[in-house]
């Protein structure tokens, strides 16, 4: 068969690597927060539209390249996450989970329908980069590498920060242990300001790097937040790396799923990756922060 | 009189006004009549799984959505209306069972996400299924093959009263008591000897059925389906506010939730689909933030300020 050609084989290998880092910033956010504050943030997705729709704005209106617009759009972002947390994610932590989990669903809600009044339900794309950097026999395609070069920088980017400096090493240690923390010195509520704050920047840089591949619209996120779950679930809850790796699994899964069978299937095999995960290994591929 | 003997008055007399209303009102009514009992007995099989257990379901309307496709397909091959609706509860219901022991055996969160994609799934099976489902053309169903809109008003009916009895008879059960104690401590209600397990499957199983029955119903009433308004995702949130805004584990919470939510929607938004969502999504906000006990947890905290209120729990 023509698909077993070891050159059709790199090519699809080189698309779910590229695929899965944008999915791997995405989850690795949603993970962290899980991690500091035992938050499962069902609205992650929404936020990597916010920052889609952020880039989407700034092009037409003001003609700036998506790659241009992540200088602004991550960093209002982070104040959007940080606020977030201020005002609303704060009085849900320590709570039931449930308590959470409805809350942020509520939120999600929120922003879905917010922005189907303002973009409405077309589905809306950047024409900035296009075309295929050619390497010998294989063609990847520049929106693509790009996206995924620039996500896996900002995931490897943020893990150096975490294992890095003093403040990574404050939001770890809240995320082992938030009362010994506040016992070091460590202001945990601002913690998890900046935590949230961080991981909203990382959902919104996913989203720029999106609205330069696919076309969206506001109910995109469903996709991508269990994607996402799967992505937590597989790699183990609140685990940073584990996010990543599954993040990088699950893109190179589908790219398989989709060159061999269709890209149709390839959409529930993140599902099918979750429940076989769950039959195996209800705790996840790499342990488990104890949920 | 106790709280316990007025609601069941009170509930006599809206069977009462359900029953003869039909005589009084014109179509228009009679369908928005229906589609709130439509939400009611949704909302009441949510209650039954997420309400009693606390194990949340984001994926609810998936159960809707394989009644409604079973029953229009069973319509198309010449079973009786009623068969249809039977079957097609009884098939959401098996596809419960291997789903629940598969789920349920992990504690709240997973299972909350695993259920999130369960209606995302099945929307895409429904597409891509196409020999049976015509996929996104959809089914439609010939006038001739449907009942009359009384008799779909009357089966809604009787799936929103049968689930709500449903609810009431659990809440004053054993098996109730035992939901309840793994909502307060799954751990605890182990160590005396609850099978957490098996109940939360029963229940599961229970809750599916009631929306297979509904989405079977409901393909009669629209005489059409597609993948979208099969498995669609408000139908999910509308559960979820309903439940949680009328007050959650309760047997009267989805009632009223479902009569609030229902007028409001169809008074102040109807054309507005997006700000209809959007609205009940602060509602889910404001209620679990501030209300936690919904609608009801006032009402009864009223009972309970008087100086001659009685003990005992309200349903």
């Amino acid at each position: 068969m023509e698909l077993l050609e070891p050159e059709i084989l790199l090519q699809l290998l080189i698309g779910g690597l590229l695929a899965g880092a944008l999915y791997a910033l995405l989850a690795c956010g949603l993970n962290l927060i899980f991690g500091v504050m035992r938050v499962i943030n069902l609205a992650h997705a929404e936020l990597m539209l916010i920052g889609a729709f952020g880039a989407y704005v700034l092009f037409h209106i003001f003609g700036l390249h998506p790659l241009a617009s992540l200088l602004i759009v991550v960093p209002a972002i982070f104040f959007v996450g940080y606020y977030l947390q201020r005002f609303l994610i704060e009085r849900v932590v320590g709570r039931p989970m449930l308590t959470s989990l409805l809350a942020t669903y509520g939120l999600s809600i929120i922003l879905i329908n917010l922005g189907l009044l303002l973009f409405s339900a077309d589905f809306k794309s950047i024409p900035a980069l296009q075309g295929s950097f050619l390497i010998d026999e294989l063609a990847v395609s520049k929106p693509r590498a790009t996206a995924g070069l620039i996500s896996l920088l900002l995931t490897v980017g943020v893990y150096q920060f975490l294992e890095r400096t003093r403040l990574g090493k404050a939001i770890r240690a809240v995320s082992e242990h938030a009362q010994v923390a506040a016992i070091c010195g460590i202001d945990v509520r601002q913690i998890r300001m900046l935590t949230f704050g961080m991981a909203a920047a990382m959902a919104g840089a996913a989203g720029v790097m999106l609205s330069v591949i696919y076309s969206f619209w506001p109910g995109s996120g469903v996709d991508f937040i269990q994607k996402c779950f799967a992505i937590i679930i597989i790699g183990g809850m609140g685990n940073f790396v584990g996010a990543f790796y599954g993040g990088i699994l699950l893109g190179v899964v589908e790219a398989f799923v989709g060159g061999f069978i269709s890209t149709q299937w390839a959409e529930a095999a993140a599902y099918l990756l979750l429940v076989t995960v769950l039959l195996i290994r209800p705790t996840g591929l790499k342990g488990v922060a104890r949920a | 009189m106790n709280n316990y003997r007025i609601g069941l008055w009170i509930g006599v007399a809206l069977v009462a006004l359900a029953s003869l209303a039909p005589l009084g009102l014109n179509d228009y009514q009679q369908s928005f009549l229906l589609q709130v009992f439509l939400v009611i007995a949704l909302a009441q099989a949510w209650n039954l799984i997420s309400g009693m257990t606390g194990y949340v379901s984001f994926g609810h309307a998936a159960f809707f959505g394989v009644g409604a496709y079973a029953s229009a397909l069973l319509l198309t091959w010449g079973f009786p209306w009623w068969l249809a609706v039977l079957k097609s509860a009884g098939i959401a219901a098996l596809l419960a069972v291997p789903l629940g022991f598969l789920t349920l055996r992990l504690r709240g969160p997973y299972f909350a996400i695993a259920m999130l994609g369960l209606n995302e799934v099945g929307r895409i099976v429904a597409t891509l299924w196409v020999s049976v489902t015509h996929g996104g053309t959809g089914l439609t169903l010939s006038p001739e093959l449907l009942p009359s809109l009384d008799v779909k008003y009357f089966t809604m009916f009787g799936l929103a009263l049968g689930a709500t009895l449903l609810v009431a008879w659990i809440h004053r059960s054993r098996f109730g008591l035992e939901l309840r104690a793994i909502r307060e401590d799954e751990e605890a209600a182990e160590m005396v000897g609850v099978n957490t397990t098996l109940n939360k499957v029963i229940a599961f199983v229970l809750s599916a059925l009631i929306p297979g029955a509904v989405g079977a119903v409901y393909v009669m009433y629209t005489s059409y389906i597609n993948p979208s308004s099969a498995f669609e995702h408000a139908r999910n949130i509308e559960m979820i506010v309903v439940v949680l805004f009328g007050g959650s584990g309760t047997v009267w919470g989805p009632i009223i939730g479902a009569g609030t939510v229902m007028v409001l929607r169809e008074m102040l938004w109807a054309q507005f689909p997006a700000a209809h969502l959007a609205a009940l999504g602060v509602l889910l906000l404001v209620v679990v933030l501030y209300l936690p006990g919904g609608l009801v947890s006032i009402l009864r905290d009223r009972q309970r300020s008087r100086p001659d209120a009685r003990s005992g729990e309200s349903p």
